[in-house]
């Protein structure tokens, strides 16, 4: 069954067909686009599951539609990092399924926004998915493009007072970083005659001629996907766009938007370290750095915010930087690290980010003052929130740990302990907002009668952040399974070519 | 202030270009592996394996097929952005605008609902608009052999309803945008995509592709037709509503 | 050096075009007019792509009969006619979120906005 080899194809198409179909299906009645979602979500995530399970069995794949064999034709490419598709059919499932309740509390949604709502969402989560898979440098950014421009409408369709704006920065920021991406493309062409990321980086090796035009296309791709990633000092649009937008759409964007910057980030170093072209040590360094300082300022610009949306997205500047750290690291243990974050970090900020959507759909107060006492009223909401946040600062045995760790121990292996200090020295910082947010959750007495007689949420919204919740903690005590799953991609992708 | 700033960034960002594509191979050299790899083929091969005269439009949908897939995804996906950005409540401004006081009535509102259209513009218009309908079938039809296919085609038709729509008012072009067929309509070229790529599979045995068997040559032109009708309705279809929505709004 | 961006100069006028573009985004205080300096860059990434494609004394890459060599790379034309549409949207998505942004503040000037916020 897992080899049927159609799978590959299905699981870009099935999210695109379904958001083509939404706004059909809304003729029907107002309630449908949410089951249509829902089910399209679950054929895709079952063309995932089976993907991954064949991925188990016999290591990376492609299926090249339309039949003409790379590099004629779009070749789609199936390897271990590809494998964080599961992930966003999860997060993308669960989102649906929060969206369903809470989107009724927005007031824009009453007047018509709701199958739209669903629509980007299914078009946002098959752009990632098309550009997880795909092996194709062009393809790579038309994907790029579907989940960008349903990101960039995502953000505004919440109706804050600031969404709008918010969306119109990230959307200045985020083409203009595509723009990067499409001329660093045309360079590569322009001096490979190929856009298939294999064969590019098979002419790359060995490349007689002039290096100038590849390390110019080297630099644009990583300033181009640093964007997307909000790395600093890059990160100017993230704390707007992802505060303002409704929360599953928050958990979506900060737990795997991002991520596609980074993801990004890896294809380009896969040609370049293929390829054997430069000595990527200084951009490593650069790399190490910024991912340094994402850190320290990501986790103290949280510790300043009263608003929790906001304190959550700073903490996701953080949590890229460890990534992009550990990437830069060049070392085996670093870059594993960093591609299980690229997982584990997409769980526990959504399980964050649907719990504090939870609490601020059942009060409507948003900062932490106001918010006091609210995990007496609500329970199981605020215990979800505190496993995401032990997770969020790595604390064993939750999934932050062992990629933390990780992350560390490549940097001791590159021989670089200073940055292994910087990381500890993050964790702590983000150990003092958690300390401030369990204090107002716990410890204060409440300012509002709201927050005093609030409920736990509703199913729709418990299940989704509960299932994540464990899946922290499910994925801290069988952390080893990623670690040595992803291990032969992160060999791969850190081995020149034919050696 | 930020005029210096601009500038400074600007000649940063110049420098490592102009050292890039000084070192691109010369414009135009038949040398270059621009021409020597993957277009060779094209070149070569590309009419009796893509079905088309004009090498863009086999590549596009034939060798890349995907990425036109995407392409029109990508459309699909910014009117359903539109659409969704601009349906508001606009009672919700009305409040807005009390609040703060700052916000000025909408453009609508102080626009005369039936603004008239000078005669020259409204008979100019319904004079070419048949032969603009016949021009854009024209393009979407003939875009294997000659420059054009269907979105070029479509943004003719987009632009022909928009003009229309502006000359003779909403009421004359309703019918073409029933509320049941609009749906449809939004996501033709996405829906052809699949469903003729599913056809493809059927036929070839993987996703989108297209019989190269000469016996089958004549479903594979009626796909590629099909495909190219999609993308134009599709395409006029998003640029006719993101229109209306705009003017709704 | 040179002599090289001279023979490119068609590939020089696009990295001009990229760069008036980028001031115009970073210097300009209206948020359309921000935009247009994105459409600049836009325009000048798809010049350059085509401009990779065209090959000496070359031909439209149209198979008719009586054509004859040397065509011009279809792959480039192809990419920007991708390209084209990409930005169109984008376009018509900025100018959606600019006009929302217009009814809510009462402005467009980014420094206002700014303030307002």
């Amino acid at each position: 069954m897992h080899l049927w080899p159609h799978w590959l194809a299905l699981i870009v198409l099935t999210p695109l067909v379904g958001a083509a179909l939404t706004p059909v299906v809304a003729l029907i009645d107002r309630r449908t686009p949410t089951w249509w979602a829902l089910s399209t979500m679950t054929v895709t995530s079952f063309a995932a599951t089976m993907l991954v399970l064949r991925i188990f069995h016999e290591g990376p794949f492609s299926y090249v539609p339309g039949g003409w064999t790379a590099p004629y034709g779009i070749e789609l490419h199936f390897d271990e990092f590809s494998a964080v598709v599961g992930v966003i059919c999860l997060v993308g499932w669960l989102a649906v399924l929060f969206s369903s309740r809470y989107t009724d509390s927005l007031p824009e949604f009453a007047r018509g926004r709701t199958p739209y709502y669903y629509t980007l969402l299914l078009l946002n989560c098959g752009g990632m998915i098309g550009f997880t898979v795909t092996g194709d440098l062009f393809n790579l950014f038309v994907f790029m493009e579907v989940l960008s421009l349903s990101g960039y409408a995502l953000v505004a369709v919440g109706g804050e007072r600031i969404a709008e704006m918010a969306a119109f920065k990230y959307l200045l920021m985020g083409a203009i970083s595509s723009l990067l991406v499409l001329f660093a493309i045309g360079f590569l062409y322009g001096i490979t005659g190929t856009l298939n990321i294999a064969d590019v980086t098979a002419r790359l090796h060995g490349f007689e001629g002039p290096t100038a035009p590849a390390a110019v296309a080297l630099g644009m791709l990583v300033v181009g996907f640093a964007t997307k990633a909000a790395v600093f000092p890059l990160h100017v649009w993230l704390p707007d766009a992802h505060a303002a937008a409704p929360s599953p759409v928050s958990a979506v964007l900060s737990g795997l938007v991002v991520k596609v910057g980074v993801i990004g980030m890896i294809r380009v170093y896969r040609i370049y370290y293929g390829s054997g072209m430069f000595d990527l040590t200084v951009l490593n360094l650069v790399l190490i750095w910024l991912g340094a300082i994402s850190i320290v300022m990501g986790a103290f610009f949280a510790v300043f915010q009263d608003d929790v949306k906001l304190m959550l997205a700073y903490s996701t500047i953080s949590n890229i930087g460890y990534i992009v750290m550990g990437l830069g690291l060049a070392t085996t243990y670093g870059v594993i690290g960093a591609s299980v974050h690229i997982f584990n970090h997409a769980l526990i900020k959504a399980t964050l980010f649907f719990a504090v959507g939870a609490i601020i759909y059942r009060t409507g107060y948003r900062t932490l003052t106001d918010l006091r006492g609210v995990g007496r009223a609500m329970p199981l909401t605020a215990v979800a929130l505190s496993v995401g946040a032990i997770s969020i600062v790595g604390i064993p045995p939750t999934a932050g740990f062992l990629c933390k760790w990780y992350i560390a121990l490549g940097a001791f292996q590159a021989d670089r302990p200073f940055f292994g200090f910087v990381l500890i020295f993050g964790a702590l910082l983000i150990f003092i907002y958690y300390i401030r947010m369990v204090n107002a959750f716990y410890f204060r007495e409440p300012v509002h009668a709201e927050v005093a007689e609030a409920k736990d949420a509703p199913v729709s919204m418990l299940l989704p952040t509960l299932v994540l919740a464990s899946l922290c903690l499910i994925m801290g005590i069988l952390g080893r399974v990623p670690l040595t799953f992803i291990e032969p991609g992160v060999a791969r992708l850190l081995a020149p070519l034919g050696g | 202030m930020r005029r210096p700033i601009a500038i400074s960034l600007a000649f940063l960002a110049a420098v490592p270009l102009l050292a890039g594509v000084a070192g691109l191979p010369v414009h135009g050299d038949p040398s270059a592996p621009v021409h020597t790899h993957v277009s060779a083929r094209y070149i070569e091969h590309g009419v009796e394996e893509a079905g088309a005269s004009n090498l863009v439009t086999g590549v596009l949908l034939n060798y890349r097929g995907l990425d036109a897939a995407g392409e029109v995804t990508v459309i699909f996906t910014a009117l359903i952005a539109v659409l969704a950005v601009l349906t508001v409540a606009s009672t919700r401004d009305a409040d807005a605008s009390n609040h703060d006081g700052r916000v000025r009535r909408s453009d609508a509102d102080r626009r005369h609902p039936d603004h008239p259209v000078s005669p020259i513009v409204h008979f100019v218009v319904r004079l070419i608009a048949p032969f603009t309908a016949l021009y854009a079938a024209y393009v979407i039809l003939h875009g294997h052999v000659t420059p054009g296919g269907g979105f070029q085609g479509g943004a003719i038709l987009g632009g022909l309803f928009i003009a229309l729509t502006m000359v003779l008012g909403k009421e004359r072009t309703r019918p073409l945008v029933r509320p049941v067929l609009a749906p449809w309509m939004q996501g033709a070229a996405v829906l052809t995509f699949a469903a003729v790529g599913a056809v493809g599979a059927l036929l070839t045995g993987v996703y989108l592709g297209f019989p190269v068997d000469p016996s089958l040559r004549i479903v594979r032109d009626l796909m590629l037709i099909a495909l190219e009708v999609g993308i134009a309705l599709g395409g006029a279809a998003v640029l006719a509503m993101i229109f209306l929505q705009m003017e709704a709004s | 050096m040179l002599t090289a961006l001279w023979h490119n100069i068609d590939y020089v006028a696009s990295v001009v075009l990229f760069c008036i573009g980028l001031y115009v985004v970073i210097a300009k205080n209206n948020l359309i007019k921000k935009f247009l300096g994105l459409n600049i860059m836009e325009t000048a990434v798809f010049a350059f792509i085509i401009a990779l494609g065209v090959i000496e004394d070359g031909q439209p890459p149209i198979m008719t009969g009586d054509a004859h060599g040397p065509f011009a790379s279809p792959l480039p034309q192809t990419l920007v006619l991708t390209g084209i549409v990409v930005a169109v949207s984008t376009t018509a998505l900025a100018l959606t979120l600019i006009i929302r942004v217009y009814r809510r503040f009462g402005t467009i000037e980014a420094d206002e906005l700014r303030e307002l916020e």
